[in-house]
Parts: structure tokens; C-alpha cells; sequence
């Protein structure tokens, strides 16, 4: 019935379609003119009003904006489940809004649970809800290796004959025996067995202990089921041992793996796994932004594709150091990477943020080829230059341990924003190359408690606050230029904040969530904080991706921003319970660390 | 229906014809909506296809889309004109070029009932044009429905369907009416 809104989007697409409509053969148009108030504070509200056009602007009674409604947004649900209007709506132009009656809104409230739950939680459930509706695929490839993807193990003694064993294979239907013998443990398979007895000296009468292997590879239950498959690929096995504290536990088999796995995701690590060139890994990192908007079209969620991507990067760049570094230095260098790949919170490639430690600095000018070397490759997989050279072909970030200590010394001293970030930037490192061991020294510069003075910490915390958060603006930026910046406005304050306090209490985790579990844990932040900029964070990054993807251009990892019209509005309002978070865990941060005095 | 009408409310009509004439023009569908102040009743509408035999001008068909198929599951012109009666009451009737529609409908109420509405009717373009002559007399005025829509920046939604159009004219009839 001539309804010019979306109705086929959350939280209305949780309701099944004869409730849909029927309700859109329930709702009214009212007419607003410019300036009109539409609820007044302490007013019952008729109903739930959705925006076909206009602009209606929420405020409190002492006129402080709260925030703008455009196209297909709602208002107010408070008013109609509770007594009344906490605050004003005014139209801000004409404005057109379809109006659900209250008792219409409330029975179906009652008829549907996703729909009243949709209205009765938070901001994390609700993005449950959200991303739940877009269809639930396998996240097989992330899903744990557990009773349901694995089989039985048949277990022979290690007398048995090849000639029983074969006869065992068939009845079990089994290609895999696990043979006993004295105290270890080994396999042996079908095309072992015809191995022996066709081309080997062994007769049917041998015993298998004599052909079995005893080096199984295993894996251990709970692990990734990626990671079993890499396994696979690197030992070129059909199947796994799945052990539980050490112990046998079953049999995990490539057949039945790929038969659920999402098609495209084991084909690319497979491929970076078996890369012999750096030909064949530049092809395979090309094909990442293709696997990333296939995960996300088949709905995976935010956080497992940021997983299954940061496992993937890592690899190439292992796989690349290893091709392009000579041997003999491998093991004199560490390379780590920085920033948000270093936070794991990298989906679409952004640009090269890296950083070499050195084990003395004679290895430097053996090195420099290689690093030059490797800077291209990452180019020819497609991360553009860092513009701000934080790149381990320039000197000033090729240290040695001491180099390093040294500097992160001279950037601590100095209260300028710009050592700060640097800082930052350093602080999220993690190695993904060579020597491991010198990362581990380097990060003790920063662990020291000395460096960490509170005033140290509070200059560290203070670029959270750079930018405006644009909440209040939300509505009028559509007007502007449309577009808000979501690094600078939700996911830099965010990350920064936490980092700060990650920093500040010696926190060695890098992932931004894992840090927030540690605060919680610690009880620097309570559980709702922590939990409010999880659910925030993981908002920001699904909403990114989505846009960057819609948008695709040469580069679409540099995009930050979000047409706020392009966005739905169920986002367009979690984004706007977003900002919030962020907006409190800055005034947070102001007075933890006291910078209003700064 | 023949008490005067007191109230506020307005009901909003339109009809689709299979020909452009007000003798020959068969009813092939009728929509109405009330407009309470500034409220569009949608959830209240009467939208009503007509099950009708009517040959349909080719050039009609384009207009409104209403081919003979469309009309199967529609209902006797005269459930729909009692239904209309019944819907309307004694309110004003208001539409864009309503002379067309009032000419149309009280051809079958007379053909069933012996009789006319004897409704007050409003027309959406005459309050158009009363309002611009009241600033600007001489002013040149585009009277198609597209221009008034565009003038007063009200959505064309589902043009030539019936109910698309009642919107749209309510929603004319609000800005004229109330501003």
C-alpha cells in the first residue's frame, strides 16, 4: 500500500511478512511544517514516527541538540513504552513521517520477540540482531575443531598384519588406522598399505608396525580448524590426530573440511601456504580484498573476517621475508608491524606501517637490499607508502635494541603530540618476522615503569581528543558535505584511549578488545564501559567495511568517509549510540588523566 | 449525507477511468483518504478496484496501468460506489481537477441511487491559485499536477495509481490549507 519507505530493513525485517504487512497497512502521514513541534517533553507520544523526508531534531529542554532524524530513522520509542517525551522533537524542515499508532506498535511488540527485543537492549545486542539478519553463513573456516567435525579413531595393535589391516579398513569404511605400539602411537592409511605390499619389499603377512608413522602431526581440539588445514598443507596430509590435553581425541579429515568450508578463503591460504615466488604471493595478496568482500557478503561477522585477514597478512609477510631475506640474516632482524595491523584491526589493506629491529649495526648494510626489496614487494601486494614514512626502508625506524630503547627514551621526554604518536604507533607492534626475541627486548623500553610517569601517560592520552566527536552534528553534516570521518570521530578517540590506558598500566596486549578485556579485568574500567566500546569498536569496523566495500575505489581501505545518507539507518542510529560511547569514554579519559589542565 | 458537515475533516478522492470522458469513462478504481488537520488517515483508506468489462483506451492503459487482468479480483462499480457513500459521509470532498471525479461518481449515483452529492467539493488547484494571486496577481501558473507538486514540493508517489494521487493531494491540501 504506496508506502515510500523501507520498511524491509531492521528492526522491521525481524518481523515475519504478514506482521510487515499488516503494518504497513496501519501506518498514517502526518505533515510538519518547518520549525513545528512535533512532541513536546512530558507529552505521550500517538505513536512511533519513521521520517519519509525532512529533518526532525531531538533536544532537551534546555535546547541542547541530542540529535537529527532523517529519512527512515524513528522516534520516539521511549515515549510510547514509557510515560511520556524525556525531550523536544522539532521538524527542522517540512517533514513527511509515516506514524505507527501506539497500540499498534505495542501489539506487535508482543507478537514478535526479535522485534521487542530488538527495542528493549543495548547497543551490542542489538548489533547481534543486525548482523544475525543478514543471514547467518558457516564461519567454518574460524569455527574450533570439536566433536561435530571430527571422526572416531579405529585403533589397531602394532602386530596386526597388513592383510587384517586392509580388511579393517574396509569394514570400518576408514582410510586411516591409528596403530598401537608399545607405548606410542602411529597411522597408517590405505595408499600406505598398498605402497608397502605393490612397490615395497613388505608381503601381506608384514606386520603394521613396520610401515606405520610414528610422527603424528596433531592438533589440538578447540584449535581453528584454519589452522588444522594449514597444517595439512604444510606436511601435504589428508588428515589430522586431534588430541585433548595430549590425548588422542580423533581424526580430522581434509575431504570432510572442505566440504564445508567457504569456498574462497582456503583456496587463498592454501595459496600463500605453497607459494615458491614471490609471483605466487603477490598474486595471492591480490586476491585478500576478494575473500574479504565475499566473507562479508555471505554475512560473516566483523570480527572473524578481522582474524581470518590478520592470520593471512601475516603469513604473505612471513612467507616474503623468508623469500627475500638471505638466510643468514633471517635471524639477525625482527620485523614488526605497526599500527592497526599491528592491533590485528586491519581488514582492508591501509597503507605500510613498519618498523625493523636490527641485532647490530653491522647487519644494517647487508640488510638495507633485502628491506628495499621487501618494501616493493608490499607494494606489489597493494599497500600504498605510508605519506607519513613509517616504513623500515628510512633510518629513523631501522634501530637496534639499544637504538630503540634510546628513542623511545627521546620520544617520551617530549610532550609534542607528533613523538607521542609515534609512540602510539610503536606501541602497537607486533613481529611477524625473524627474530622474535629482539621484539621482546625492545618492548621492555616501554614496559619500564619509570617511562611511564603519569604525566607521561596523560601527554601519551591527550591527541584521544583532538578530533570532535560528531554526534550532535550527525544530522547537519548530511546537510553540509554528507559525510562524517569514522576514524577521526569514533575509531582514533576509541583506540587512543584504550591504547593510553593499556600504556599507562603496562598492558602488553595489542588487540584493542583484548586490551579492554584486560582494563575490565583489572577494574580500571567497569564492565559496562568495557563492554559499551567493545560493542562500539566492532560497530565502527563492521560499518567501515561495509561502506569501503560498497564504495570500491582504487583504495578502498583509505577511505574514512561515511556518507551518512548511504547508511542505513538501524546503522545510522547504532552509530549515533556509538559516538556516544566514545563521547563519554573521552570525558572519561579528560578527567582520569586530568587534561583539562594540560 | 445531506446535514451540513461541522468538523474539520476532509476527504481527499480520486478516480481512474478507462477513457478520459465523463459520459463514457468507466470507473476502474477509486481511492479516499480523510485528512484530519494535518494527519493522512492512510491506515483508514479506501482503495478500491473496479471489477470492470471496459474497453480501456490503449493511451489510459499507460496512464494508469490498469489492464482488464488488474480488475479481475476488484469488486461490482456498485459495491464500490456504495462503499465510497458510505466512506464519505456528509464531509467535503476534495481532489485535483475534482469536477472530472464528482462528474464521474454522480453519474453512477444516479444510475443506482437517484441522486447527486450533494457535498461541498474543493478544489486543490483553485486553492492553489487563490493563495499565489493573493502575493503575486499577474503570475504565470503551471496548473498540471506535476507543477503544483513540484510548487509546493510535495512527493508524486505511484502517479496514476488511485490512492498515490489522493496522497499526494492530501498532502497539497494540507500545505494550502494550513500554511
Amino acid at each position: 500500500m504506496s508506502i515510500q519507505i523501507n520498511l524491509d530493513q531492521p528492526p522491521f525485517s525481524f518481523l515475519e511478512s504478514t506482521q510487515l504487512n499488516w503494518l504497513k497497512a496501519r501506518l498514517d502521514l502526518v505533515f510538519f511544517r518547518a520549525g513545528e513541534t512535533i512532541l513536546d517533553i512530558g507529552q505521550p507520544s500517538p505513536g512511533i514516527y519513521i521520517v519519509y523526508k525532512g529533518v526532525v531534531e531531538e533536544t532537551g529542554d534546555d535546547g541542547q541538540v541530542f540529535t537529527q532524524y532523517g529519512r527512515e530513522d524513528l522516534f520516539d520509542i521511549r515515549a510510547v513504552l514509557e510515560s511520556g517525551c524525556k525531550h523536544r522533537y522539532t521538524a527542522v524542515e517540512e517533514t513527511l513521517c509515516y506514524l505507527l499508532k501506539a497500540r499498534d506498535f505495542i501489539q506487535l511488540l508482543n507478537e514478535s520477540p526479535d522485534f521487542s527485543v530488538y527495542f528493549n537492549t543495548d547497543l551490542g545486542t542489538q548489533q547481534q540482531l543486525v548482523e544475525q539478519s543478514e543471514g547467518e553463513v558457516s564461519e567454518f573456516i574460524l569455527a574450533p575443531v570439536d566433536a561435530d567435525t571430527m571422526r572416531a579413531p579405529v585403533y589397531v595393535s602394532g602386530q596386526t598384519t597388513l592383510a587384517r589391516a586392509a580388511a579393517l579398513m574396509k569394514e570400518e569404511r576408514y582410510d586411516a588406522l591409528l596403530v598401537r605400539d608399545g607405548g606410542r602411537t602411529g597411522i597408517v592409511t590405505g595408499s600406505d598399505l598398498l605402497d608397502a605390499v605393490l612397490t615395497g619389499p613388505h608381503s601381506k603377512e608384514t606386520r603394521v608396525s613396520e610401515i606405520a608413522r610414528f610422527g603424528l602431526i596433531c592438533i589440538e581440539q578447540g584449535d581453528y580448524l584454519f589452522n588444522a588445514l594449514l597444517k595439512m598443507t604444510q606436511h601435504k596430509i589428508e588428515r589430522v590426530v586431534v588430541t585433548r590435553d595430549g590425548e588422542i581425541t580423533g581424526m580430522l579429515e581434509l575431504m570432510d573440511m572442505l566440504s564445508t568450508f567457504s569456498t574462497h578463503s582456503h583456496i587463498v591460504a592454501m595459496r600463500i601456504e605453497q607459494a615458491r615466488s614471490l609471483d605466487d604471493l603477490i598474486v595471492a595478496a591480490r586476491r585478500l580484498e576478494k575473500l574479504i568482500s565475499n566473507l562479508s557478503a555471505q554475512g560473516v561477522k566483523v570480527i572473524s573476517i578481522m582474524s581470518l585477514i590478520t592470520t593471512l597478512n601475516r603469513r604473505l609477510m612471513r612467507k616474503a621475508f623468508e623469500l627475500v631475506v638471505p638466510e643468514k640474516l633471517q635471524s639477525k632482524v625482527c620485523i614488526l608491524v605497526l599500527g592497526s595491523e599491528g592491533r590485528g584491526e586491519q581488514i582492508l589493506k591501509t597503507d605500510q606501517d613498519n618498523a625493523v629491529i636490527i641485532q647490530d649495526d653491522h647487519v644494517r648494510e647487508a640488510l638495507m637490499p633485502s628491506l628495499q626489496k621487501l618494501h616493493q614487494v608490499l607494494l606489489d601486494f597493494g599497500y600504498p607508502r605510508c605519506p607519513g614514512g613509517v616504513m623500515f626502508i628510512n633510518d629513523a625506524w631501522i634501530h637496534t635494541v639499544d637504538g630503540w630503547h634510546q628513542r623511545v627514551a627521546r620520544w617520551l621526554q617530549n610532550s609534542d603530540p607528533e613523538p607521542m604518536m609515534n609512540m602510539a604507533i610503536l606501541f602497537d607492534a607486533e613481529p611477524v618476522a625473524g627474530n622474535r626475541d629482539l621484539f621482546e627486548r625492545v618492548r621492555s623500553a616501554w614496559q619500564s615503569e619509570s617511562l611511564r610517569s603519569s604525566i607521561t601517560s596523560a601527554w601519551f592520552a591527550r591527541p584521544a581528543l583532538k578530533f570532535e566527536t560528531p554526534l550532535t552534528l550527525l544530522g547537519k553534516l548530511r546537510e553540509d558535505h554528507g559525510t562524517i570521518d569514522i576514524k577521526k570521530g569514533g575509531i582514533f578517540p576509541l583506540v587512543h584511549g584504550v591504547r593510553s590506558l593499556a600504556f599507562e598500566y603496562g598492558i602488553s596486549e595489542t588487540h584493542t578488545l583484548d586490551r579492554l578485556d584486560r582494563l575490565q579485568e583489572l577494574k580500571i574500567l567497569d564492565t559496562e564501559t568495557a563492554q559499551g566500546l567493545r560493542d562500539a569498536l566492532i560497530l565502527f569496523l563492521r560499518i567501515r567495511l561495509r561502506h569501503q566495500l560498497e564504495r570500491a575505489g582504487a583504495q578502498p581501505g583509505l577511505t574514512q568517509q561515511l556518507r551518512v545518507a548511504d547508511l542505513r539507518s538501524v546503522d545510522r542510529s547504532l552509530l549515533r549510540h556509538g559516538l556516544h560511547r566514545v563521547k563519554k569514554f573521552k570525558q572519561w579519559l579528560v578527567s582520569h588523566y586530568h587534561l583539562e589542565n594540560l | 449525507m445531506e446535514e451540513p458537515y461541522l468538523g474539520d475533516e476532509v476527504v481527499v478522492v480520486d478516480c481512474e477511468t478507462s477513457q478520459f470522458d465523463r459520459r463514457k469513462g468507466q470507473l476502474l478504481s477509486l481511492a479516499a483518504v480523510v485528512v484530519s488537520g494535518q494527519n493522512i488517515q492512510l491506515s483508514e483508506a479506501l482503495d478500491v478496484t473496479v471489477d470492470s468489462d471496459a474497453r480501456t483506451d490503449p493511451d489510459a492503459v499507460r496512464v494508469h496501468y490498469l489492464r482488464r487482468e488488474d480488475r479481475r479480483h476488484g469488486v461490482a462499480a456498485a459495491e464500490a460506489i456504495e462503499g465510497f457513500l458510505d466512506f464519505v459521509g456528509n464531509r467535503p470532498i476534495c481532489g485535483f481537477y475534482i469536477e472530472y471525479d464528482r462528474a464521474i461518481l454522480n453519474r453512477y449515483i444516479r444510475e443506482y441511487y437517484d441522486f447527486e452529492l450533494p457535498n461541498d467539493f474543493i478544489e486543490v488547484s483553485e486553492l492553489y491559485v487563490r493563495q499565489k494571486r493573493r502575493y503575486i496577481p499577474e503570475v504565470n501558473l503551471d496548473l498540471t499536477f506535476e507543477g503544483l507538486a513540484k510548487d509546493l514540493a510535495v512527493p508524486v508517489i505511484e502517479r496514476h495509481t488511485a490512492l498515490g494521487d489522493v496522497i499526494s493531494t492530501a498532502l497539497m491540501y494540507i500545505k494550502l490549507r494550513h500554511f
